[in-house]
């Protein structure tokens, strides 16, 4: 008994020596980046045959139709893919260096335990007359405003922007979960507008043509879309931290945020081009409803500083936390502020 | 024992038995059927052009992609896809076959494996497929084989399995060598399996080309059908799964054809 006590008075020593290691251990680097984030420069020689793996088939498509795509100083793998899940996923299977996606993947990549980093970041001017979503409403169901909600079912989908879009709405209502069914569904294809209109939800964010073509079909029986009067706009690319610590992608993910924004300028400088070489030619869409998703995203907007940005992100961050009972993150972390004014000089230079 | 019922019975009817002669394009009178019924839904309004546009009208979506040159793009990437891997399935799926058939030991270590791949839904596979081969063609062929290796492994072992034990018997009696054993009468005995395994598998290869082509694909039917998905054009949807059924019953066709020719010496219910 007594001998029992001893050993394992013992082993408690050594494991709190052990604990306290690796606290001092890990708490040093830890505390050096937490201090200045930014202290490390991004270093800027790409040494020749360094090679990214971009999933962002948007900016492909426009680096190809401007021919910018030729001046690229690295290689590039093109993978076609793009949105939160798919992204995680490419990143987990070690097969994607960097990704295209609004706010939300990167947190609930983190959460997931996935460490990224924002690298980039676009908005849109007027982001409140020129949303990405609309809350589509099922044929037959009353919704004018946003208080209407109440007691609705909602397609919900934690990990994508559309989930984060629903909660805010709902904040911004001044309603709590429990007043709403939300009803978890992946946003993923057509799945909101076929949901909607066989009524297995009454509201469901929908984007882009997809509400043009929603309210076409089913606007006879009664289905509608309201604004839901919330900025939705953020567009990231982001990149997991393993990547980024090696100097090669680094740098040459600089380069590529450099050419990101120039494209995202030839695109809304030549909306025929676009329209006919990306939503016509590879998207399979007609010229019409290319124009009415050119109208619909209006004049983009690249800050030259984040502290905003960030602002938003952590009250998204704080938000989701709560609602998902995930533990709060520190917005900063998110993003890597090396690649801060990467973007906005590059179009005040040329 | 032939009962006094069974005996009256035998002399009241001459009814023959068996199947009796075929019918000419018998295989598309079905098919046909499902169309004309598809037809007069769409023509008197009681199928919704929303959730089933008309057959007319998937057949305007298919001539305007054909005169564009992308259904036949897609066509060309996916049956090389599908052809890949239903040849690299078939490979394995018969040796498998043949070893676990063949060898007790063989059937300790085979069978299970193949038996829990058969459990195991390939969708669900495919992140760890992703993991494993990368998001490139290499997934996409490994996972198309490992589906199409499944009908061909069952069908073929099962069939191999039970060969009439009076064939062994006889080929012991004739003093047949094994390799001689296996080309005389385990193959021919194992074939009709075989071509079961293989109708099955020619269909496997291209549904999982939905699945592959989710991922990472810039071409390819199942591409067409997820890209479509992205804007709600149900037409173009509907487009590719008629693609699908043209090719399932073309594939099917064809396999039996091959089948009707190398199983000629039997004499079946069928025939």
């Amino acid at each position: 008994m007594l001998a029992v006590e001893r050993f394992s008075r013992r082993r408690f020593g050594a494991l709190v020596a052990a604990f306290a290691v690796t606290l001092v251990a890990f708490s040093a680097p830890f505390g050096a980046e937490a201090g200045s984030p930014d202290a490390g420069k991004l270093p800027s020689k790409i040494p020749e045959g360094t090679v990214l793996r971009i999933g962002d088939p948007e900016t492909q498509r426009a680096l190809e139709l401007s021919g910018l795509i030729n001046q690229l100083p690295f290689k590039v793998e093109w993978a076609n893919i793009s949105g939160g899940p798919q992204t995680i996923e490419a990143f987990r299977a070690n097969a994607l260096d960097v990704g295209s996606v609004a706010d939300i993947p990167p947190i609930h990549a983190t959460w997931t335990g996935l460490k990224v980093k924002i690298i980039a970041a676009k908005f849109r001017k007027e982001p409140v007359a020129h949303p990405i979503y609309q809350l589509g409403i099922a044929p037959g169901v009353e919704v004018k405003t946003l208080a209407d909600l109440r007691g609705k079912r909602i397609a919900f989908s934690p990990g994508q922007a559309q989930g984060a879009l629903v909660l805010r709405v709902l904040q911004a209502a001044g309603l709590k979960r429990e007043d709403v069914t939300l009803i978890e569904l992946p946003s993923k294809g057509d799945a909101y507008p076929v949901a909607l209109a066989s009524k297995q939800v009454d509201v469901a964010p929908i984007w882009g043509v997809l509400v043009k073509h929603y309210l076409h079909q089913y606007g006879a029986d009664g289905a509608t879309t309201i604004p839901h009067g919330l900025r939705d706009d953020p567009a990231h690319l982001y990149a997991p931290q393993a990547v980024l610590d090696d100097p090669a992608k680094a740098a040459a993910l600089g380069e590529y945020v450099r050419y990101w924004a120039l494209a995202a300028r030839w695109v809304q400088e030549h909306p025929k081009e676009w329209i006919a070489g990306y939503y016509v030619a590879t998207q399979g869409l007609n010229a019409e409803d290319g124009q009415y998703l050119v109208d619909a995203d209006g004049q983009f907007d690249i800050p030259p500083d984040w502290n905003d940005v960030i602002v938003r992100q952590q009250s998204t961050i704080d938000l989701l936390a709560r609602e998902l009972n995930r533990p709060r993150i520190k917005a900063e972390d998110l993003f890597d502020r090396r690649f801060e004014t990467i973007a906005a000089n590059a179009l005040n230079a040329s | 024992m032939i009962t006094p019922a069974v005996q009256a019975r035998k002399t009241a009817t001459r009814r023959r038995l068996a199947l009796g002669r075929a019918i000419p394009f018998g295989a598309l009178i079905g098919p046909a059927f499902l169309l004309v019924i598809w037809s007069i839904g769409s023509i008197a309004g009681l199928i919704d052009p929303r959730t089933l546009p008309a057959p007319w009208s998937v057949v305007g979506t298919a001539i305007d992609l054909l005169a564009e040159g992308k259904l036949q793009d897609h066509l060309m990437t996916s049956a090389w896809r599908a052809a890949q891997g239903l040849a690299f399935g078939v490979l394995i799926g018969t040796t498998l076959a043949l070893i676990s058939g063949l060898s007790r030991l063989g059937e300790a270590i085979i069978d299970g494996p193949v038996q829990i791949k058969r459990a195991i839904p390939t969708l669900a596979l495919i992140p760890l497929l992703m993991l494993w081969f990368g998001i490139g063609e290499g997934m996409k062929v490994t996972t198309i084989a490992l589906a199409v290796l499944i009908p061909i492994y069952i069908q073929t072992h099962s069939s191999l399995r039970s060969i009439d034990s009076r064939y062994v018997e006889l080929a012991q009696t004739l003093r047949m060598g094994y390799g001689e054993f296996i080309r005389e009468v385990i193959l021919p005995g194992a074939l009709p399996g075989f071509f079961l395994g293989l109708r099955l598998a020619v269909t496997y290869a291209w549904l999982s080309l939905v699945v592959v082509e989710q991922v990472n694909a810039t071409s390819g039917i199942g591409y067409m059908i997820d890209l479509a998905r992205n804007y709600g054009q149900t037409d173009i949807v509907i487009v590719g799964l008629v693609v699908y059924a043209l090719l399932g019953l073309g594939c099917d066709g064809i396999v039996r054809l091959f089948q009707e020719r190398s199983l000629s010496w039997r004499r079946t219910l069928a025939d």
